[in-house]
């Protein structure tokens, strides 16, 4: 509208009317009538072109001036109002109009003094910030700017109060240097230049020690102008984000360890995604098992094709039914894995399943550790444990036979001693008597001699120096020993060894083998045919070589006892002390040798020593 | 009265033999260097031998084959037929398994003396 639409002068007015204008979209009177004008203290032709609010008493200015755009919308809206010109409480109400809004001042009935006026909209405004201000969780403070760095508190609200850990009267009232210690100080007043400087919001982030702690807060501060331009306050927001700091340093800290550890471990680490089926492999798994992966993760046969056959249904099969199956978080198994070389590592793998809330496995983290020097060690151990257990009964043997059988003949010659206390001098039983105790001081010396015979090789065990001994040689040496014997019972001794074959070990000792073997031959030869000995040799495959030593002789039952214990006698009617086979079996083994022994009555005996192989 | 002494080594039945002869011990003593042969001579007779003295360490057939070997004649000797073990063994194992043997009267270290002999003639009420 135009103030040229304005009607100047008109009817003076009914005292009756009420006060009354019409304004435009801006606010601004277009006309008014007498009524309102006596009320204004002004004349009507002075209306046109003034601000309503401007007319109003100014503490009531804000909330008319909030209500305008409203009535301009179509609302129909009132409040009370005081005017300069009139004592008093009006009534004002707004009247939405097409392209207008129409005015109406109405005195309030009661005494302007007398209603409890509804709280002054100022009064509720403030109430209702500082409800939020204090329920705030963030830091909200007001800063008066006094000058260059000098700034003092004017307002803080209860986070402020809480979060710092200060009370009240140490902040409120306030210079700023008094409250914010250093080095936030020296930051903070610097940012306050700048904001002020700039006329705009400054962001920062601080952190500073208050008596409930070190904080970490991202400030926010924004400066407010008067009407001169000059920068009478600053108003400040911040943001804790000390446990988010924390919470973030911990997870920094977290993988920063956990990525150390993946360092120092040498186990392959796994994540198996089930409901894809597939691994995703830690740098471990390429470095343990040679494997150079094309893409990770791999499908799941990455792993299980690899897990060796034997031990699939335990490792494999039994995995996939824990994971699905059952509602177990761990799993574990030691199996052989095969590495990208084609060998065969020993793992142990030990994982942890992740559930959803009905139990079904989602993922399994884990780890595979390649134990396989540690197997091998703890089988060694084992075999080295089996060892000595073996030769502990042996040694348990050994000295019960030999305790025995050296106290048989000591327990005769004492009786024979006894005896010859009771019997004549010179009579035939006397001299027999003493014959016998003869006898059986011999036997004890020979036992004493078979014992030195046998620590000897035992003692010498570890001492033996292996040299390439000529085993056909030897023998031909032993056969040339024996000759007279063989030759007396007509036995014939046919030497297959091939005249170029050594074996490493200790010469005396083959000899001592030989010996042994062709005495017990002729021994234990059958009456009633010729005996024939043939020693022979075989080279196996893996190098290894056997040789055999059969006759033709009696033989025995091998298997009722074992022929190479000390002492073991399979036969009554021929003199022996069964030593000879024990001493075999002993030179044999102190050699790293086998001995072995098959025999039927009647037909013939056959020793095999297994070597592991030859001399070079 | 037959008494069965039992000993691969020779001597050792020669000695025990003499001992016994010393002690007046009467009778006929059989003595063998095999087990087995002993034990084929005992289960011909009709009338077991009174008195066994039987070494352990012996090739072939020991002492223990040797009473094994008894245990199903065990009705028709005990009481009628007392087994000494003699031995040079004075391992606790072979005493302890000696008990375990009922048709074993006792365990006598080589060699047997006079006071045990007089013992076993007073046992057998000689």
């Amino acid at each position: 509208m135009q103030a040229s639409d304005l009607t100047p002068g008109g009817a003076p007015p009914a005292p009756q009317l009420p006060a009354w204008a019409s304004l435009n979209d801006r606010g601004e009177l277009v006309h008014g009538n007498a009524a309102l004008a006596a009320l204004l203290g002004c004349p009507v032709g002075a209306l046109a072109g003034q601000s309503l609010v401007a007319l109003l008493e100014p503490a009531d200015a804000p909330t008319v001036r909030g209500l305008l755009p409203r009535a301009g919308r179509g609302e129909a809206l009132s409040c009370p109002v005081r005017l300069p010109a009139a004592a008093g409480w009006y009534e004002l109400t707004l009247l939405p109009a097409a392209g207008s809004t129409e005015v109406l001042l109405r005195p309030l009935s009661p005494a302007p003094a007398a209603p409890a006026p509804p709280p002054a909209p100022d009064q509720e405004r403030e109430a209702q910030l500082n409800i939020i201000f204090e329920s705030i969780s963030d830091v909200i403070f007001v800063l008066g700017v006094e000058g260059p760095r000098r700034y003092r508190f004017q307002f803080v609200n209860a986070a402020f109060l809480r979060i710092t850990g200060l009370p009240r009267e140490q902040v409120l009232g306030r210079a700023v240097a008094e409250v914010i210690p250093e080095p936030s100080l020296s930051l903070a007043l610097g940012q306050y230049q700048a904001a002020i400087r700039s006329g705009q919001t400054t962001h920062w982030v601080e952190t500073s020690d208050y008596p409930s702690g070190r904080l970490v807060g991202e400030v926010c501060v924004t400066p407010v102008f008067d009407a001169a331009g000059t920068c009478q306050q600053l108003v400040g927001v911040v943001h804790d984000v000390t446990e988010q700091q924390q919470a973030e340093q911990a997870l920094r800290e977290s993988n920063e360890r956990f990525r150390y550890a993946l360092k120092a471990t040498t186990d392959a680490l796994y994540d198996w995604d089930v409901a894809a089926d597939t691994l995703f492999w830690g740098e471990g798994f390429a470095e343990l098992f040679g494997y150079q992966l094309a893409q990770n993760p791999t499908p799941f046969s990455q792993w299980s094709a690899y897990v060796h056959p034997d031990d699939a249904a335990r490792t494999v099969d039994d995995l996939r039914y824990t994971a699905f199956h059952t509602e177990q978080p761990r799993w574990q198994q030691e199996y052989r894995f095969q590495r990208a070389d084609g060998s065969w590592a020993t793992v142990f793998d030990r994982g942890y399943l992740l559930r959803d809330a009905r139990g079904r496995a989602v993922r399994m983290i884990g780890a595979m550790q390649d134990v396989s020097e540690r197997k091998a060690a703890e089988q060694r151990q084992q075999q080295l444990a089996q060892e000595l257990f073996q030769q502990n009964a042996d040694l348990q043997q050994f000295t019960y036979l030999l305790s025995h059988n050296l106290r048989a003949p000591l327990a005769n010659a004492t009786g024979f001693a006894g005896l010859l206390g009771r019997l004549q001098p010179g009579t035939a039983q006397f001299e027999q008597t003493l014959e016998y105790l003869n006898t059986s001081l011999r036997r004890v010396d020979e036992i004493l001699h078979d014992l030195n015979a046998i620590l000897s090789v035992r003692g010498q065990a570890l001492l033996v120096v292996p040299e390439p001994v000529p085993l056909a040689e030897v023998l031909g040496e032993v056969t040339e020993l024996l000759a007279a014997e063989l030759a007396g019972c007509g036995a014939e001794v046919c030497a297959e060894l091939p005249p170029a074959l050594r074996l490493q070990g200790r010469k005396a000792y083959f000899h001592s083998i030989f010996y042994n073997l062709l005495t017990n031959a002729i021994k234990y030869r059958a009456p009633e045919r010729p005996l024939r000995v043939v020693v022979g040799a075989t080279t196996g495959a893996d190098g290894s070589v056997a040789l055999t030593v059969a006759d033709n002789g009696t033989g025995f039952d091998a298997g009722r006892r074992d022929a190479f214990q000390l002492y073991q006698r399979f036969h009554t009617g021929v003199p022996g002390r069964g030593i000879g086979l024990f001493l075999v079996k002993a030179h044999a083994e102190s050699m790293g040798g086998r001995v072995a022994v098959s025999s039927r009555v009647g037909q013939g005996t056959t020793f095999t020593l297994q070597f592991s192989s030859p001399a070079a | 009265m037959t008494i069965y002494l039992i000993d691969d080594d020779s001597l050792g039945n020669y000695l025990t033999e003499t001992l016994l002869r010393l002690e007046n011990v009467g009778g006929e003593i059989c003595t063998y260097e095999s087990a087995e042969e002993a034990l084929h001579a005992l289960l011909r007779r009709p009338e077991p031998p009174r008195l066994i003295f039987l070494d352990l360490n012996m090739p072939v057939m020991s002492g223990w084959d040797f009473l094994d070997a008894l245990e199903p004649h065990q009705p028709r000797l005990l009481g009628r037929c007392r087994i000494y073990i003699l031995t040079s063994s004075l391992a606790l194992a072979d005493m302890e398994r000696a008990r375990s043997y009922e048709l074993v009267s006792g365990l006598i270290h080589k060699p047997l003396d006079r006071e045990e002999i007089r013992a076993i003639q007073a046992e057998l009420s000689i």
